[in-house]
């Protein structure tokens, strides 16, 4: 160290050292020569200024391109990652990471958090789990463009589709930003904690340009024509890609607006897409080897016209379609030959619902018959006492009986949580047992038990499927397969879709060993960073923005799902709290969530997340 | 791996028209299409859908 850097360091003791290391990174000697600047209180603005903001110190850094963790520290400054690995110099802020692993913020590419982030800048529980860029938008439906007068079209669609309580998005969405997409996410941007990188919905371009016609028809050459301007100008704001949906329905039953879309009208857009760079996402028919197969051809088809990144989500195992997904994988693996983009979403999660007889529910969509009596949901007695109506919804509980990988009579059917006191000793036992010892049948039981509860009892089916960790784990390691598909902000009340990524390590990394804690990391972080596009993120190095999570390779999991009634209004979801991310996770070189603090009052340092 | 041969439905398709163009000749070709789709029997009410897959060939022995 020089005389002039030791003096101009005087009086900060140890700490000088330190800065003369930070110095080699940033600037050297000459640099102050350069300046000129002698006297003492422009030395001090110097230092603040080229002080750092904050360092993490002595983790292991997996800074998520796969390759093998080195020990060192990661230094920040104004929200970017100034420098990875090595000894940093002083900061305003030193976390001290021994024994933890320090890697970039995870990345949820196929969320729902349209709403949540109206009213819940936190996307809360998602940040403590150390997720820190977010993809909302999915599956056809957006909360823009959208007019003044189809906002109650909407609502109701996007409420049954991702079973959003009611009363938490009519509360919560206050549609401040009026009709356009552009003010959508600059009223985000104004209020969120973490990044969100925006897919513009499909169903929601057909509203805007077709009205009530986008629910009845194919669109005009006109129309496409104007749903095309459409896109561009929500790709020019900042949206990352369009989505859309070929399985879901309305809550009036009807098709939503994107499947009545041509396949001329998906070629149109996707030249939109390339023109922009912009990813095309899709919900396919998932329950189905055989058309999800035929989608990965017409999206290798569409990657290969335009040049555009497509991924379909999500992509479940199930033991009784046992090679199903080793045949989707054979023409993922066909059309990557070919020179197509297209990216089959995993989650690591088993699939487990949790449902009352009193609401709609993926465990219920699948009952036809169930549909017939879902007027019954706020008339629990005129279920008791109408006959026909009763016996049908047993039937359909009695059909669960039959089915492969966890039926009614399997010991993973089982009763939730109750609500009269009388029935706690119900709590925890099978649907077959509480059967056996009452002498009635499956249906029977659940009904009987819901209608006692005025209907709120809660049942689960737990690991209906995608279950077979081994299987799983290979699926998530193969080098085409996209982990993501965790659903964040829909479906509150079947299932919590925080944890997730937790879940990827206890599981596939500790459990089955199926990925090195390096993949596991790059699985989350690089890779959905360079499929969305989003330049500067998933990987620490210096210059990318400084997200960050910090957690205990040992112990990082997903923690026990719980009810929480945080949403506003009425209700109940599930959710998960942080296992093992017991250290900080830091949004553009914020601190936004610690062990020690907990949710950050006040910070905001969530960013637009765009490709350009 | 590819797909089974399979069509998008033209404007104004229903099974039938598919049927008859794609299996000319078939005997029962309307009933063989609708065995080969059964996602589609399923919901009759609303008819095809321009974004719905229709299958040509049989599914694969399994």
């Amino acid at each position: 160290m020089s005389a002039r850097s030791t003096s101009w360091w005087g009086g900060r003791g140890a700490s000088c050292s330190r800065h003369s290391h930070v110095n080699d990174q940033d600037f050297n000697d000459q640099d102050f020569n350069d300046q000129n600047c002698n006297d003492q209180n422009c030395n001090d603005k110097e230092v603040e200024r080229l002080m750092l903001d904050l360092v993490i110190r002595n983790g292991l850094i997996v800074d998520g391109s796969g390759l093998p963790g080195r020990h060192g520290d990661v230094s920040v400054r104004g929200g970017r990652v100034v420098a990875v690995g090595g000894r940093a110099g002083d900061a305003h802020r030193v976390l001290d990471a021994t024994g933890r692993i320090v890697a970039p913020g995870f990345i949820d590419p196929h969320t729902h958090y349209d709403a949540q982030l109206c009213f819940d800048p936190y996307a809360f529980p998602a940040i403590e789990h150390g997720v820190t860029t977010v993809v909302p938008g999915n599956c056809s439906l957006s909360l823009a463009p959208l007019r003044v007068d189809q906002r109650d079209a909407f609502s109701s669609m996007f409420r049954l589709i991702e079973e959003m309580p009611a009363a938490a998005f009519d509360a919560g969405v206050d549609w401040r930003w009026g009709e356009g997409f552009g003010g959508w996410l600059d009223a985000l941007a104004e209020n969120i904690a973490l990044n969100v990188a925006p897919l513009v919905g499909h169903s929601v371009l057909r509203m805007y340009v077709m009205g009530a016609e986008a629910q009845v028809r194919a669109a005009t050459a006109d129309e496409i024509g104007a749903m095309a301007d459409l896109l561009r100008v929500c790709l020019d704001a900042g949206a990352v890609g369009l989505s859309t949906s070929f399985v879901d329905i309305d809550e009036t039953y009807r098709p939503v607006p994107s499947r009545w879309a041509a396949p001329a009208e998906l070629d149109a857009l996707s030249a939109v897409l390339g023109e922009r760079d912009a990813v095309l996402q899709i919900v396919h028919e998932f329950y189905d080897t055989e058309l999800t197969i035929a989608r990965v051809e017409q999206l290798a088809e569409l990657s290969l016209r335009h040049g555009i990144t497509t991924t379909l989500s999500p992509l479940f195992h199930s033991d009784a379609n046992h090679d199903g997904v080793a045949r989707v994988m054979a023409a993922v693996e066909t059309a990557r030959a070919r020179g197509a983009a297209v990216w089959p979403q995993v989650q690591t999660r088993p699939i487990d619902i949790s449902f009352t007889l009193d609401q709609r529910s993926l465990m219920l969509l699948t009952m036809p018959s169930w549909w017939k009596v879902a007027s019954i949901r706020d008339h629990a007695d005129k279920l008791a006492a109408v006959t026909h109506q009763r016996q049908l919804l047993v039937d359909e509980m009695n059909s669960l009986a039959r089915r492969p990988g966890g039926g009614l009579g399997a010991g993973g059917f089982v009763v939730r949580d109750v609500m009269n006191a009388r029935n706690n000793d119900l709590i925890g036992r099978s649907i077959d047992d509480i059967a056996r010892e009452r002498g009635t049948s499956h249906g029977d039981t659940v009904v009987d038990l819901a209608l006692d509860e005025n209907l709120g009892t809660w049942f689960i089916r737990a690991s209906i499927g995608h279950n077979n960790s081994p299987v799983v784990g290979e699926l998530l390691a193969h080098p085409f397969v996209h982990v993501g598909a965790s659903d964040g902000g829909a479906h509150v009340g079947s299932f919590s879709t925080f944890g997730d990524t937790g879940y990827l390590f206890s599981e596939f990394v500790r459990g089955t060993k199926s990925l090195s804690l390096e993949a596991a990391v790059k699985k989350i972080t690089l890779d959905p960073a360079t499929i969305w596009g989003l330049k500067g993120r998933g990987l620490l190095a210096a210059g990318n923005a400084a997200d960050v999570v910090v957690f205990d390779a040992e112990r990082i999991g997903r923690g026990p799902e719980i009810a929480s009634d945080d949403f506003p209004g009425d209700g109940v979801r599930w959710i998960r709290h942080q296992e093992g991310v017991d250290a900080v996770v830091v949004v553009n070189g914020e601190v936004t969530w610690s062990a020690a603090e907990g949710y950050v009052a006040g910070a905001r340092a969530g960013q637009i997340a765009t490709r350009s | 791996m590819t797909a089974r041969r399979f069509v998008y439905p033209q404007p104004g398709d229903d099974l039938a028209a598919i049927a008859a163009r794609e299996l000319p000749g078939t005997q029962g070709a309307d009933e063989q299409l609708l065995s080969w789709n059964l996602h589609l029997a399923a919901r009759r009410t609303i008819g095809l859908l321009p974004s719905d897959i229709v299958f040509t060939e049989p599914p694969p022995p399994r």
